[in-house]
């Protein structure tokens, strides 16, 4: 039984990480521009199938299959941050700041949709398919626990873009301009920093991490235009980790992974599809600012 | 004299920041009493304590002998305390006088919502003729079934008032009535105000940084900063003040 | 938001009547069948708007409510021989008592979290509906039999017609009725600004719950008329596709106002057939044109397209009547 365990937490670990990533996205989104993207799981979806017409059709190589993706979906973010969202700000009909909100948050829900739609429409996919996998080969043992080859691609992928991302943010003018921008607007405009380039960029990244998690996780699943529906699994990791950090998200994701895949063993089958809804209730009503998160003051 | 208000070592801190620090005020029934100081003294802090929107450290408020800290937000204007916004928050997808009739809202007799009856009819006809009274008090008349966002600024103000007029107070909080008005229309308020003073008893209580206002109509001025009170008489005596000089004034009315 | 109905608001509910007895002599049966599916999303989107539009609650549990409407009065007719009349009640009341429990936690909410917390109640709804298969059968479906209303059995779309125009007009009635109430007023405050509505006495805590309750009743209520004719249910019909159709519904068509989401039902809920009719086949595009015209719509018409129409008609006196179709304004 404990080897049974070990190995749902193990596979736990490795879907967290694509739970992480699309978690991180959201969040992103979330710091810079207090929207909530009900579009992730769709990003990530096309960022498989993109991926998936870069290899296929454009024959290009695994590596520069990612460049492609990561460049497609950050144009497809930006775009929309530029084109739909910009537009709704852009419009202050009201005074109340969160009246703008949802507006933008349906527009992203619309979004979601769009692109699904506009994928299934494609007769490409009518067929469910299958992303090759970035290291393919015989499964690798780590004790008494199997892991395919392209779990550890997904762990190690993980592992690169949160060190990125970390020094990105960190270090780089941009990403400690893009913190500002979600620390405090008002100010980082006064600063200088042109506040609507940030919001798109955030965009754009979080597009582009989305479309990372859909290259990780299209081999292991099968594709098709409802692959999106992980992406409440994202926001259950987001909200776990408090919606507020790259740790956070990393510690959320993993956290859901594990307790997915345990509740799989320990209870039923089925009761993994309502793992996360649960936990986003439970969470939301009873510490809603979860692991790492902070209260909001109400602000008068 | 009879304090209709009473705070007592009002402290309230948001983070690491202390907007008011052992803060203490007594308000004379029927008097007109002015909270001044610079931007930031904690003013609207003081306002947003007394309609419990935020919740002291440490202090006490009492309102004719009973305690408002312990009551909820929606008490306050039952209890007979009503206020006006700063940032003029007003209904804006609602027309001005459904916004007065939402401020007569407590006054207003239960009946079933979902149907016609009798007691619905009369009760929404009184509500009605109630508002339209206010409505001519501040000069609102005319734009009855305009949408409140579309008016001019210095009818929302108005409107604001009215609007908490509707909730017939006993004591008043103005947050900055004055800011932004033309001089025709500081004078209006000007009488408005010493008009509910004298005729129907309302103590008010004014924020303001417009000082001809300030130094026309208020009986007694406390004046913050830092959160902190620094001094407190009659406008004579706020006028020669050092210490008041010293903080702010100087600045007679802008606009 | 105040007074008494406009002659012309009873003489639309009349019109509504009128066509719900004299649409089924003429019309055949799929016309009916179309029919009787707006009505039943008109019941559901204005719920919505109660939440959405009205009480500026961005909560998207409405769903669950409808799938709770639908399993109560199926499984009361079919376990306890519940009659229609009674039974439809008894499960709108019951998605009401769930609404408040839901709306205890849920009021405490801030936006983006209500959203979030809200879809995911939704979420665990279908949830509980595909797996409890011993009471809901699962996806296999439940099969209802007619509805019987002292007498009058019905047992096709042509005779569900009249009872679903019954239905919505009462409906509408009390909806047009709510919204010229205080409570009424007190919902669009609390949308407007918490503040004014605490500052003039209104428990907004309380008034979110009641516009919670009285929302899941309406989707409780939409629900028990997807029963009368529906005759097999599943778990399917109460997801996010529907959520989404709704939402559109009520987004498109002008949320805040009971002709706004009059108009968007109808322009969304033809939109499949539309489709359908076209040349080729464009049902395929069904999600995508859903997509992109709720993208469009926040983007260019925040009110909606009745928001439009009367910025437009907004020139001409006040005493200009309305659509065609007689369904009065709010306010």
């Amino acid at each position: 039984m404990s080897d049974l365990l070990l190995q749902a937490a193990a596979s736990g670990i490795v879907t967290g990480c694509v739970y992480a990533l699309v978690a991180l996205s959201l969040v992103i989104v979330y710091k810079s521009t207090d929207v909530v993207n009900f579009a992730g799981g769709e990003l990530l979806m096309l960022g498989g199938y993109t991926g998936l017409l870069a290899l296929i059709y454009f024959e290009l190589s695994y590596p520069l299959m990612f460049v492609a993706v990561i460049v497609a979906m950050y144009v497809v973010g930006a775009a929309f941050e530029r084109i739909t969202l910009s537009t709704i700000t852009g419009r202050r009909y009201s005074k109340k700041a969160e009246a703008d909100l949802v507006p933008m948050v349906v527009a992203t829900i619309g979004l979601g949709y769009l692109l699904k739609g506009a994928v299934r429409v494609v007769p490409y996919t009518e067929e469910v398919r299958r992303l090759p996998p970035l290291l393919a080969g015989p499964p690798v043992f780590i004790g008494d626990v199997i892991l395919q080859q392209q779990d550890l691609a997904i762990i190690a992928v993980t592992i690169v873009v949160m060190a990125g991302l970390t020094v990105f943010f960190g270090f780089t003018r941009t990403g400690k301009a893009l913190r500002a921008t979600s620390q405090n607007p008002r100010a980082a405009a006064l600063i200088g920093i042109p506040v609507q380039s940030m919001r798109m960029i955030a965009w754009g990244l979080a597009a582009g991490l989305a479309g990372i998690a859909g290259i990780l996780l299209s081999p292991k699943l099968l594709m098709t235009p409802d692959m999106g529906n992980v992406v409440m699994l994202a926001f259950a990791a987001a909200i776990i980790g408090g919606f507020s950090s790259l740790v956070g998200c990393v510690i959320g994701g993993i956290a859901l992974g594990v307790l997915q895949n345990l509740v799989g063993v320990l209870i039923s089958p089925q009761a993994m599809a309502v793992t996360p809804f649960f936990m986003i209730m439970m969470i939301l009503v009873l510490r809603p600012q979860g692991l790492f998160g902070e209260l909001a003051f109400k602000k008068v | 004299m009879s304090a209709i208000l009473s705070i007592r070592n009002l402290t309230v801190r948001f983070g690491g920041l202390c907007a008011l620090n052992d803060f203490s005020m007594d308000v004379a029934k029927g008097a007109i009493h002015a909270l001044i100081g610079p931007n930031g003294a904690g003013k609207s802090t003081v306002f947003n304590c007394i309609s419990r929107f935020c919740d002291p450290a440490e202090g006490s408020i009492e309102f004719e002998g009973s305690s408002v800290l312990k009551r909820p937000s929606h008490d306050v204007i039952r209890i007979g305390i009503g206020r006006t916004f700063q940032n003029l928050e007003l209904l804006a997808g609602m027309t001005v006088l459904e916004n007065v009739l939402v401020g007569l809202s407590r006054r207003i007799p239960n009946y079933l919502p979902f149907g016609p009856s009798p007691r619905r009819s009369r009760t929404e006809a009184q509500a009605v003729r109630d508002a339209e009274d206010i409505l001519d008090q501040t000069g609102l008349r005319p734009y009855r079934d305009h949408l409140a966002g579309e008016l001019d600024f210095g009818r929302q103000k108005l409107l604001d008032l009215a609007r908490a007029l509707a909730g017939d107070p006993q004591l008043l909080l103005l947050d900055e009535p004055a800011a932004g008005l033309r001089n025709r229309e500081i004078s209006f308020v000007d009488s408005l105000l010493l008009d509910l003073v004298r005729k129907r008893g309302v103590t008010i209580i004014l924020v303001e940084h417009v000082m001809q206002l300030v130094m026309s109509v208020a009986d007694r001025i406390t004046v913050l900063n830092f959160g902190q009170k620094i001094a407190e008489g009659s406008p004579n005596d706020i006028r020669s003040d050092s210490r008041v000089i010293e903080a702010y004034l100087g600045r007679p009315s802008h606009a | 938001m105040y007074g008494e109905l406009h002659w012309r608001t009873f003489a639309g509910i009349a019109i509504l009547l009128a066509l719900g007895v004299l649409l089924p002599l003429v019309l055949p049966e799929y016309f009916l069948y179309l029919g009787n599916t707006l009505m039943m999303y008109a019941i559901l989107a204005l719920g919505l708007d109660l939440l959405l539009g009205w009480s500026g609650q961005f909560a998207f549990a409405h769903i669950a409510f409808f799938g709770i409407g639908i399993y109560t009065s199926a499984l009361l007719q079919i376990r306890l021989g519940v009659p229609f009349i009674v039974g439809v009640p008894i499960a709108a009341m019951f998605a009401g008592v769930v609404g408040l429990l839901i709306a205890i936690p849920a009021t405490r909410l801030r936006t983006v979290y209500l959203a979030l917390a809200t879809y995911a109640f939704a979420e665990c709804a279908q949830w509980v509906f595909r797996t409890w298969d011993s009471v809901t059968k699962g996806s296999d479906g439940l099969r209802i039999s007619p509805p019987d209303i002292f007498g009058y059995v019905v047992g096709t779309d042509r005779r569900a017609f009249p009872v679903m125009a019954i239905i919505l007009a009462l409906v509408l009635l009390s909806l047009l009725y709510l919204t010229r109430s205080r409570l009424g007023r007190d919902l669009c405050a609390i949308r407007d600004s918490e503040h004014v509505a605490s500052a003039s006495g209104v428990d907004v805590k309380r008034t979110k719950m009641v516009a919670f309750v009285l929302s899941a009743v309406f989707a409780g209520l939409a629900g028990g008329t997807f029963t009368l004719f529906q005759s097999f249910i599943n778990p399917d019909s109460v997801g996010l596709a529907q959520l989404i159709l709704v939402l559109t519904m009520v987004v498109v068509g002008g949320s805040g106002s009971i002709a706004g989401v009059l108009v968007g039902v109808l322009l969304i809920g033809l939109l499949p057939e539309i489709l359908r009719a076209a040349p080729r086949g464009l049902l395929v595009w069904q999600e995508f044109a859903y997509g992109l015209i709720l993208v469009l719509a926040t983007m260019f018409m925040p009110r909606g397209l009745w928001g439009v129409a009367k910025t437009f008609f907004a020139r001409t006196p006040k005493s200009a009547p309305t659509a065609a179709k007689a369904r009065q304004p709010t306010s």
